[in-house]
């Protein structure tokens, strides 16, 4: 009786390393957290924008199509490795690209912008990261997925890769 | 020779206790009335950094804490409670912002578990105690 006991530490040990081999093996990226703005309403904004002369009004511009919201910056690297699939996206129908220049030199942004090519329909001015932390962004590039009720479906944290962009364009297709 | 490394690990512990811990507040940031501050610092100890995640903004220098710990404190210059300070974050950021978590229903088992665990393992020794005297009283 007692010995057979003794098995049972043996079968809590291998238990424990089979759930540490499973979450080691499982594409999971532990620091990504998700959002807690999911099914959440866009945060009210109303800023400069970098294309056109008036401002960019949240209210105005969420809530009657599929909108991708991607925040980027010059200075990001891993900015300009995703941007090939912002403009996919651009290329897409029936969703709208808009980027959200975060703590950005404009002069720069411009220059980046007609030297890569422009994806967004609009770019609004986030100068001092305050719209970002609105948004709950910890890290550009974020992109996010408003749907045409202006409610916050999705959001990727890091640059988007031909894996994400699969998934993103999945996603487009579902919600309205 | 005993004495002296008495007396080096006696004034290292001494060190220990009495130099401040390291935080990252610049010295731009600080707010001139005294309470205000500490309850910025407060708040921001209790606040995590989330491009670090283990650190609190109070320790970190990272550019995303810098500008909570900014936030924070313009916050309790416009009046804000704690408490707002706390629900502004948490609902941009999640409770995952929040160093500690907060007790909730979905929290209850990371609260208590400790506790049934120690109410176990006394229950266990217990047990065991019982049996070893009755067989020392066999024996």
């Amino acid at each position: 009786m007692k010995k057979q006991l003794l098995i049972i530490p043996f079968i809590l040990f291998v238990l424990i390393l089979s759930t540490f081999f499973y979450l080691l093996i499982t594409e999971r990226n532990p620091s990504e957290l998700p959002s807690n703005l999911l099914d959440k309403n866009v945060p009210n904004f109303d800023t400069k924008s970098l294309l056109k002369n008036e401002n960019f009004v949240s209210s105005k511009e969420f809530g009657n199509e599929i909108i991708l919201v991607n925040f980027f910056a010059t200075w990001c690297g891993p900015c300009r490795d995703e941007h090939v699939y912002i403009k996919r996206f651009s290329n897409e129908k029936g969703i709208r690209v808009i980027g959200i220049n975060y703590k950005d030199n404009p002069d720069n942004a411009i220059k980046w912008l007609k030297n890569l090519g422009n994806p967004y329909s609009d770019v609004p001015l986030d100068d001092n990261g305050r719209i970002a932390i609105d948004w709950g962004v910890y890290g550009i590039p974020e992109t996010f997925i408003v749907n045409s009720k202006g409610i916050i479906k999705y959001r990727h944290v890091g640059p988007i890769t031909k894996k994400t962009y699969k998934k993103i364009n999945l996603l487009i297709k579902k919600i309205e | 020779m005993i004495n002296k490394t008495l007396i080096i690990i006696i004034s290292i512990c001494f060190i220990q206790f009495f130099s401040n811990n390291s935080y990252a507040v610049e010295p731009d940031e600080v707010l001139e009335n005294k309470k205000q501050e500490l309850r910025a610092r407060n708040i921001s100890k209790n606040i995590r950094c989330m491009v670090c995640q283990n650190q609190s903004i109070d320790e970190s220098s990272a550019p995303l804490a810098k500008d909570l710990r900014i936030l924070i404190r313009n916050k309790i210059i416009q009046g804000n409670k704690d408490k707002e300070i706390y629900k502004f974050l948490s609902d941009r950021y999640g409770d995952f912002i929040l160093l500690k978590p907060p007790f909730k229903l979905s929290t209850l088992v990371l609260w208590f578990l400790p506790f049934i665990f120690f109410i176990v393992g006394v229950f266990i020794v217990f047990l065991h105690n019982k049996k070893s005297k009755k067989i020392l009283k066999d024996i």
